[in-house]
């Protein structure tokens, strides 16, 4: 049995902990199969929607905080093939563009593509998981 | 009165920054504050940066999100840690943080 779960982000990132709670937790769903019975397994896809979009900005540069960055995690989970979706709408009433976004992981030698989505394909991909989970 | 007001969430305190007046007033864009000065929501400028005011934002926390000082309006100085220090003890002589 696959358990699909849904990490919605919506959080800003460095303020509160939430966006990176959330990352680590999607990216840590993919290790956790050691643990489960034959047959089982966990799916997780990534949204970010509405100011949580700003999680994926490139050339965050987290140095004076002494903290790894969003940018980090964002590639780290397309290393590890999370599928991670942008919510469209929020990226164009924020004036960014797939440029100003973090949308692969090459240099690190992911394969894995981030996609900027409607809102309607993030809600049809939520209506398909088995849990969701707001950040 | 010269009042500085330290702006550190995005999304809220904005009712309480309407209301602020002073014969001085500046707003020093920190933490999460920053996307006021960086972001351009639905194409507009933030509605805040129309207050009379003298606006700062601070390198550091613009850079750690992913922006940088080219992105920020003309009216809007990108100042250092070091430069709010000198704010607070020359040019301003309350400060509150919403």
């Amino acid at each position: 049995m696959i358990k699909k779960i849904a990490f919605i982000i919506r959080s800003l990132p460095y303020k509160t902990e939430a966006s990176r709670l959330a990352m680590t937790h999607a990216i840590a769903s993919q290790t956790v199969e050691i643990y489960l019975e034959d047959g089982q397994n966990v799916e997780p896809i990534v949204a970010l929607v509405g100011d949580g979009v700003m999680n994926g900005l490139k050339s965050q540069s987290a140095k004076c905080y002494g903290v790894s960055t969003l940018e980090q995690h964002t590639k780290n989970g397309l290393l590890l093939d999370l599928p991670i979706m942008y919510c469209k709408e929020d990226v164009e009433r924020l004036g960014l563009t797939e440029d100003s976004l973090i949308m692969d992981a090459d240099d690190l030698g992911g394969d894995m593509k981030a996609r900027i989505v409607p809102m309607s394909e993030i809600n049809a991909a939520l209506a398909t998981a088995t849990h969701l989970q707001i950040f | 009165m010269k009042l500085a007001v330290f702006k550190s969430d995005f999304r809220t305190g904005g009712d309480m920054l309407d209301r602020l007046s002073a014969e001085k007033l500046g707003i020093i864009f920190v933490g999460n504050g920053i996307y006021h000065a960086a972001v351009k929501d639905a194409g507009a400028a933030d509605p805040v940066l129309q207050k009379s005011a003298n606006f700062y934002v601070l390198a550091e926390d613009l850079e750690v999100r992913g922006f940088n000082a080219s992105q920020v309006p003309g009216n809007v100085k990108v100042v250092t840690y070091d430069d709010v220090v000198d704010l607070i003890f020359n040019e301003y002589e309350k400060l509150v943080w919403v």
